[in-house]
């Protein structure tokens, strides 16, 4: 299994499946089988056993079903009854088109998005999904049942990346359509304005959401690491930019890099939590990020 | 204005080359591939600053790539400028002297033949000779001669240069710069430069030679001193020898005499020196000598062995030193005397109450057997009258008045014929008729008269020459006594010219010994009438070597030939046909006959080239063989300091120390200063300043 586990997560392999659903169901299960095996051992994340009920036992961890159906008092150990309302909001911008190695990063908010849906309704959570770009956007309210996850699935399936990257419309108009208290994970390469970004945070923080992003990158927009002298045409706005990477390259990671610590910084200032992610990294980093933000909440 | 030129133009087709670097850059910009890329925004952003910076420095690579290709082809196409000077933008006329006498047959500091450098640098010279150039060679040996080559053809010059070799002559320094001053002279062109490429032997520029120098800087030549060597080689050589066998140590076998001198800053070790008769090793010796210093060597000689039949065989041998660095003079050719005794005529004068006194007779043959080497007969002045060459060898007048002057043309005449003459003064002799009337014309010496010693004083014998061979016999230093015998009444005597040499004189500075050649004269008397030298140990050597000293003048003559002088002998008897003479390397030449004296003189009419035994033939038979050697002149490797002659030939001189330094001064004034060295470094330094840009660009990426 310790074999296994790596493969499950590892963007390349799992972008070679095509099923969705049961990616992300490998995704989980192989994230969860190392979890025993991890320093998180101990988070409640799944149904583990009935024992008896002992006097003394908090009430509110009785087996009412079992009680009701065999009329014998059992506690379920380990399983959590919650109301947690999470939304994935997904960026389906042009941008997120870019993959340097096999693997673009709406493939890998895909796959992302997928598995934490799959874990969180495997853990009784409600999920809903928020798929968006200027001049689109989709969405699906959270549902706590499991068959909600063929429409999650679905939509994931059917997204392509087009348009700028719109915080400001998509994200606000949701914000304000979010009612109920709940758990807002973004996942996006964040290439708007910093300032509508954390414009766009701030408004779910002062709706009293909480909120994860994942800050999705090609290893590429990192290191900048092209040979050759090119023109570099963004994807977005068709901006042509004929460079030398190795003479600019110092220069250009400084800038990525006080960038992703500039959305870090305002991430904290409304006290997100801000993950920042590659697309050769393996899932299980935001995974539990998710889970230990959960752990938080509850 | 300086003149910039191409040594190899055709490697500036290749210029082009340069543009290379420029093609790529354009060809790469138009060939950009596009990539699609998201975060164009912070490209966007470092554009404007960096760019600006990357394009700079971008064009700076392309710049100094450019350069380098650009310098490199040049280095290629031999870039040189030619001085300042306009003079050598001209065609030049020059005189080159080669040095090949002898003593370019020696090795220089390399071990290398000085020949071979002469002749590597005065090639470099007729290469680096451009068209209108005059040049003429000379040879050092025979300037007038037909080694001298004037040509502006090069091929010419070259093969002249292939025939040049080591003559066995010694140099005619005087002769070479005097016809290569009047061959510049002879020529049109302005430019005028003379090369001396020799060892610059100290003994070639003798003042003679200096002083052909000062013309030269008048003339306004530019002198250039070409040394091939820089320090004084050591070496010893056979200088001399006496022809005449003398009886061994105590009567008993014969002995050499040869006279080898060590021409070096240290002692010698120890040289061996062997003496052949044909093939047959005949004799030998060995001897040790101190720095600069040269002494007779006696050798005793064993006849067995070179199957002649008797002790009393004469002939032709070879005397032979160690080699060193100047084989020729090594080697001694000598045509011996028969073995025998000096035969001494002593003229005295009869005393009141008895005959003369015998000391000198004594000295010289004191058995009256002829073991000693000398035999002597003792007659009065009138003696003289029967006085011949045949007869006697030396004649020795002691304490005479005067000769009669039948007696005294009789000495005259036998002195022409090549005997020696010893005068010892005396109380007896007139001071008047000797430097009046003997002395002219036989020394060069003026008498004052008599002078006693101050009562209880006396006049010490001192050496002043002490190597001079009267003094042979005799162990002395310079100043050093002879003798603890001291002399009560001098002959006061000066010389007059500065040809005789003073070998003993007085404490106070009078000549005590007075020598020309084959004539010596004691200034004093040699039997105790002022003094007790005939009672001392130095009396019977001194005496002897003033008779050995005075015999030497035979010695002198046609038996010692050397090379470049014409072979001659001495007949007793004129040729009854025609005399043809032969030597070594095929040597043939007539001899013309002529009287001398009452004997006749066979001289070659061409001179001869090389050492050897040269052979008198009339009539299908050999008449006379005389041996030929080399000058001694050469023996001395010491050099002369180049900046004493560059003080004598003027300020436009200069010394070209090296064939390297021969080579810049070529490259100089003939093709110009070439750059190319010049271009290759800035190409190197364009490249380098190329890799650290590149180099502090990927260092930073």
């Amino acid at each position: 299994m310790s074999e296994r586990r790596p493969r499950l997560l590892d963007p390349h392999f799992v972008s070679k499946l095509t099923r969705l659903d049961l990616t992300a169901r490998l995704v989980v299960e192989g994230f969860l089988t190392g979890l025993h095996r991890s320093p998180y051992h101990g988070f409640s994340v799944e149904f583990a056993e009935h024992r008896q009920y002992m006097p003394g036992d908090p009430l509110r961890h009785l087996d009412w079903r079992v009680l009701a159906k065999s009329d014998r008092k059992y506690i379920k150990q380990y399983e959590e009854e919650t109301n947690l309302r999470a939304m994935l909001l997904v960026d389906t911008s042009a941008s997120m088109g870019y993959g340097s190695h096999g693997v673009t990063k709406l493939d890998y908010a895909r796959q992302l998005a997928a598995s934490l849906a799959y874990l969180m309704l495997r853990q009784n959570d409600a999920v809903g999904m928020f798929a968006f770009a200027t001049g689109r956007a989709e969405l699906i309210p959270p549902r706590s049942t499991l068959g909600h996850a063929r429409p999650l699935l679905l939509l994931l399936e059917r997204l392509t990346p087009g348009g700028a990257t719109d915080f400001t419309s998509s994200l606000h108009s949701l914000a304000e359509r979010m009612t109920r208290r709940g758990l807002v994970i973004l996942i996006s390469d964040l290439l708007d304005e910093p300032e509508r970004i954390a414009q766009a945070i701030h408004h779910f923080r002062h709706r009293k959401h909480e909120v994860l992003v994942f800050h999705v990158l090609d290893p590429q927009e990192v290191a900048f690491d092209f040979e050759r002298e090119a023109v570099y045409v963004d994807l977005e706005s068709g901006e042509r930019v004929t460079t030398r990477p190795q003479e600019l390259r110092p220069d250009y990671r400084a800038r990525v890099s006080a960038w992703r610590d500039q959305i870090r910084q305002f991430c904290i200032e409304k006290r997100a939590e801000y993950v920042p992610l590659t697309t050769d990294q393996p899932y299980d980093r935001a995974l539990l990020e998710y889970l230990s933000k959960r752990a938080r909440l509850l | 204005m300086p003149v910039f030129s191409f040594l190899n133009p055709g490697f500036l087709a290749a210029l082009p080359l340069a543009s290379i670097p420029v093609i790529i850059h354009l060809l790469s910009r138009r060939r950009l591939p596009e990539v699609p890329f998201p975060t164009t925004q912070f490209l966007r952003q470092l554009e404007p600053r960096e760019i600006r910076r990357l394009r700079l420095r971008e064009i700076l690579l392309l710049i100094l790539r450019t350069l380098a290709i650009l310098l490199l082809v040049l280095a290629f196409a031999r870039p040189s400028i030619t001085p300042r000077n306009a003079v050598t933008t001209a065609a030049a006329a020059m005189a080159v002297i080669i040095d090949d006498s002898e003593s370019m047959a020696g090795l220089d500091e390399q071990s290398k033949p000085r020949m071979e450098g002469a002749i590597e640098r005065a090639r470099a010279l007729v290469l680096a000779a451009r068209p209108g150039d005059e040049m003429t060679l000379i040879s050092a040996t025979r300037p007038m001669g037909a080694a001298t080559e004037h040509t502006s053809d090069r091929v010419r010059l070259g093969r002249s240069l292939t025939n040049t070799q080591v003559t066995m002559l010694p140099a005619d320094m005087a002769g070479a710069l005097l016809t290569a001053r009047r061959a510049l002279e002879r020529s049109r062109l302005k430019d005028r430069e003379l090369y001396l490429i020799s060892d610059l032997q100290r003994s070639n520029f003798d003042a003679k030679a200096r002083a052909e120098l000062g013309p030269i800087a008048a003339a306004n030549i530019r002198v250039y001193l070409v040394p091939v060597v820089q320090s004084r080689v050591p070496n010893h050589a056979l200088v001399d020898l006496d022809p005449v066998l003398r009886p061994g140590p105590m009567g008993r076998g014969l002995e050499l005499r040869a006279r080898i001198a060590n021409y070096a800053d240290a002692p010698s070790d120890r040289i061996a020196i062997r003496v052949r008769h044909g093939d047959a090793l005949v004799g030998g010796g060995d001897v040790t000598l101190k720095a600069d210093e040269s002494r007779w060597a006696a050798m005793p000689l064993d006849w067995r062995g070179s199957g002649s039949d008797s002790a009393q065989s004469s002939g032709a041998v070879l005397i032979e030193a160690d080699q060193d660095a100047l084989v020729p003079d090594d080697r001694w050719f000598a045509v011996l005397g028969a073995p025998g005794r000096l035969r001494v005529l002593r003229v005295t004068e009869p005393r009141e109450g008895g005959a003369a006194p015998r000391f000198a007779s004594l000295a010289l043959d004191p058995g009256k057997d002829g073991r000693s080497g000398f035999v002597v007969d003792e007659v009065s002045p009138a003696g003289l009258l029967g006085l011949t060459k045949s007869r006697y060898d030396v004649v020795m007048i002691e304490d005479v008045a005067s000769l009669s002057t039948e007696g005294e043309a009789r000495l005259r005449s036998f002195l022409r014929d090549g005997g020696g003459l010893v005068v010892a003064l005396g109380p007896h002799s007139d001071p008047g008729y000797y430097g009046s009337r003997l002395f002219p014309g036989i020394i060069d010496l003026g008498l004052d008269g008599a002078e006693q010693a101050a009562a209880g004083g006396s006049y010490e014998l001192r050496a002043r020459l002490p190597g001079h061979d009267v003094l042979n016999g005799l162990n002395v230093g310079v100043g050093a006594p002879l003798t603890e015998s001291r002399l009560t009444g001098v002959m006061k005597a000066r010389t007059l010219t500065t040809r005789p040499e003073v070998v003993v004189q007085t404490t106070g500075g009078l000549p005590l010994v007075a020598t020309s050649p084959g004539v010596a004269v004691f200034l004093s008397s040699l039997s105790d009438d002022w003094g007790d030298l005939p009672y001392s140990g130095a009396f019977v050597p001194l005496v002897r070597g003033l008779v050995s000293y005075a015999a030497q003048a035979d010695a002198q003559g046609p038996g010692s030939t050397r090379v470049g002088e014409a072979p001659a002998a001495r007949l007793t008897s004129p040729p009854g046909a025609a005399v043809m003479v032969r030597g070594p390397e095929n040597y043939t030449s007539q001899a013309s006959v002529r009287a001398e004296g009452t004997a006749y003189r066979a001289e070659a009419d061409a001179p001869a080239i090389r050492p050897g035994f040269y052979d008198f033939e009339s009539g299908g038979r050999s008449i006379a063989v005389v041996a030929v050697n080399v000058s001694t002149l050469e023996s001395d490797l010491a050099v002369i300091d180049p900046d004493s002659l560059r003080a004598a030939s003027g300020t436009g001189s200069s010394t070209l120390g090296s064939a390297n330094a021969l080579a810049s001064h070529l490259r100089d004034t003939r093709r110009g200063r070439e750059l190319w060295m010049t271009f290759l470094l800035l190409a190197a330094a364009a490249l380098a300043v190329e890799l650290l840009l590149g180099s502090a660009r990927a260092l930073r990426a």
